[in-house]
């Protein structure tokens, strides 16, 4: 009798965390990653920036065609409505209607907040496929999947591993966690407030917490969305960035 | 009272070498005098020249901002410290600064720019930034008729820009909500030289700079101008005493220029050097007529001891000549040096050829009538006098009658 309980806890602690076969984590990872994409979208959301020294509120508007194409145009506050952020494929300008003037992000500046955000540029801009890019294991706990992404080896990232934890019966990301090469923990994102937009379900609210700087926050929470709108293509286009909005 | 008697008779009775005595001495204190004057004058009016330039004499800051400076260590509530700061008698002038570095846009290109918000009218009063101003207008509060605020930029910037007055000048910073701040102004002033500290400044009005940052009423230093520049430690250590803003760090030029300081330190020793070489041939001076006298005097000395005086009283008899001498040196070559050292410092000495401190020319040599340029040359008169004779007026003291008398 107490071989077979021995043998019983065995199995299970084995099942417990057990490594999926890649196809079942490739799935769950290829639904995580398809959850926000579309063919197109149009976003409202609201941005707040938590440091030590200051916090900020500002709304946004965003335009996204598949993974290249993005454009962001702040809308309040009023002393920064209208500056506006383009990008095309892996190129990135910044448009500042005072001064009318569009600055390129150089590649030296894509590690660099984007508006003073925990977002970095390339967080934006670098909008990768993960199942493309990384080799992606399981592990199921209780009431989660845990999803561990290893880059392949021709993957160009800054991340040695990422993690992303997914409920088990609703299939929605909670937490998101990067690790830098030497598998520290860099920064996680938290995802909440699961809501539907244009009949897709969604977590409305991310939050990005760095670890490496005390007290800083980002939340990036979803106003409203629409998926899948024909988007005209002028919007992504040097001359739009440069258009005077009010 | 006896022996002052005897000392002044002897002075008095050979007159000659008393004069000579007097003339070499008091030539010495001359020397000295007028080289302190010399030394400390030109110190202290470069010193005021160096602190009046952007400096000031007193600083305040957040914390460690001085050492380790960041846009979020900011001095709140800078108006209400800076009317408390201009209620204190040795406070001149109190300017608010604001600092934010930049990267600037003029027509085709663009270079990064030390950007500092000023109080146009506290700044003038405590610097001479206003004297350095080459073309153009000094800046003012508010707007101009065009709807810019107006900017000063320094020569070089103004080259590299390739801007001049009139000129839209872009200006794109971190402000202090995180926002990233931008904004056109309009250049009224061009400033400094281009070996000047504010070759690639750009400045601009305070209320223009918190705007353009997104602050409030906040600032990053407060420069204070005091009467006089040797007033800075003392205003400091008040200040820390009552430590009105426990947050703020209140530091005197020496520490803020700590390398000027030091450099300045280290050529005042090696001027203490020469000063010392003067003092010495002085004392040389002293030691050969003292000596003389005494020699002179030997059969003398024999009587006076025969008669049965002391030789403790020939000691102090022989001092108290020597020391009569060395004051009536003090008193006559202070009547030369004086007028001579408040010419100095009123007029000064023009230089050949005038030296450029960054904008600020510094023309003359001045001089300064001070308790040490005075003062240091008595004491060293005195004490080298003094220090010198004790030695022929042991010698005479020591003497036996026998012996002197028959020389």
């Amino acid at each position: 009798m107490p071989y077979k309980i021995l043998v019983l806890t065995f199995v299970y602690l084995i099942s417990s965390g057990f490594v999926y076969a890649d196809d079942k984590a490739a799935d769950l990872l290829k639904k995580v990653d398809e959850l926000y994409r579309a063919h197109s979208a149009v976003a409202t959301m609201e941005m707040k920036v938590v440091t030590p020294n200051w916090q900020r509120t500002m709304t946004l508007q965003s335009w996204s065609r598949g993974l290249e194409d993005t454009f962001i145009r702040i809308l309040s506050p009023k002393k920064d409505r209208g500056v506006a952020t383009l990008k095309l494929d892996k190129e990135m300008w910044n448009y500042f209607p005072k001064i009318n003037k569009v600055i390129k992000v150089p590649p030296s500046m894509m590690m660099g907040s984007w508006m003073g955000s925990d977002f970095t540029n390339d967080d934006l801009v670098r909008e990768v496929s993960l199942v493309e890019e990384y080799h992606v294991s399981l592990y199921e706990g209780n009431s989660i999947y845990t999803l561990v992404l290893m880059p392949k080896n021709d993957t160009v990232t800054v991340w040695g591993k990422i993690e992303i934890d997914v409920v088990k019966n609703s299939l929605m990301p909670i937490e998101q966690r990067y690790f830098d090469e030497k598998q520290q923990l860099v920064r996680s994102m938290v995802f909440d407030k699961v809501k539907p937009f244009s009949g897709r379900l969604i977590p409305s609210r991310m939050t990005m917490i760095p670890h490496n700087k005390q007290g800083n926050s980002t939340t990036v929470e979803y106003i409203n969305m629409t998926f899948d709108e024909t988007l005209p293509s002028h919007i992504f286009s040097l001359r739009h960035l440069q258009k005077r909005f009010n | 009272m006896l022996i002052l008697k005897l000392a002044l008779r002897n002075v008095l009775r050979n007159r000659r070498r008393s004069l000579l005595t007097i003339i070499s001495m008091g030539g010495g204190y001359f020397l000295l005098s007028v080289m302190a004057a010399m030394t400390e004058g030109s110190y202290s009016n470069m010193i005021d020249l160096f602190t009046r330039d952007h400096t000031g004499h007193v600083q305040v800051h957040y914390g460690n901002y001085l050492t380790r400076p960041s846009l979020y260590k900011t001095i709140n509530q800078s108006d209400l410290i800076i009317s408390n700061l201009m209620e204190k008698e040795q406070v001149i002038a109190a300017a608010p600064r604001i600092y934010g570095p930049s990267l600037a846009y003029g027509k085709s290109k663009s270079f990064p720019a030390n950007v500092i918000g000023i109080h146009p009218d506290y700044e003038s009063r405590t610097t001479l930034l206003s004297a350095k101003l080459q073309q153009g207008v000094f800046i003012k509060e508010g707007m101009n008729a065009d709807g810019y605020y107006p900017a000063m930029i320094g020569v070089t910037l103004s080259k590299n820009l390739n801007v001049t007055l009139g000129d839209e000048l872009i200006l794109i910073s971190q402000g202090i909500d995180g926002s990233i701040a931008n904004d056109i102004f309009q250049i009224s002033g061009i400033v400094g030289t281009e070996t000047s500290h504010e070759r690639l400044n750009v400045y601009l009005s305070l209320s223009a700079m918190s705007q353009f940052l997104s602050m409030g009423n906040q600032v990053h230093e407060i420069a204070i101008r005091l009467q006089h520049q040797d007033q800075a430690i003392d205003f400091v250590n008040k200040m820390d005493k009552f430590k009105l803003h426990r947050s703020l760090t209140y530091e005197p030029w020496q520490v803020v220029e700590s390398a000027f300081f030091n450099g300045m330190k280290a050529d005042k020793t090696g001027n203490y050097v020469s000063m010392g070489i003067i003092i010495f041939i002085v004392a040389i001076g002293v030691l050969n007529a003292i000596l003389m006298s005494t020699l002179e005097r030997t059969h003398e000395f024999g009587i006076l001891k025969a008669i049965g005086t002391r030789p403790m009283g020939i000691f102090r008899l022989i001092l108290l000549e020597s020391s009569l001498l060395a004051l009536a040196s003090c008193f006559i070559g202070a009547c030369f040096s004086l007028p001579v050292n408040y010419w100095m410092a009123a007029e000064g000495i023009p230089m050949p050829t005038p030296i450029d401190m960054g904008g600020v020319v510094f023309e003359t040599m001045l001089g300064e009538v001070s308790v040490f340029s005075m003062g240091m040359p008595t004491l060293v008169v005195l004490f080298s006098t003094l220090l010198v004779s004790v030695v022929p007026a042991m010698r005479a003291s020591q003497i036996s009658p026998t012996e002197a008398m028959r020389n």
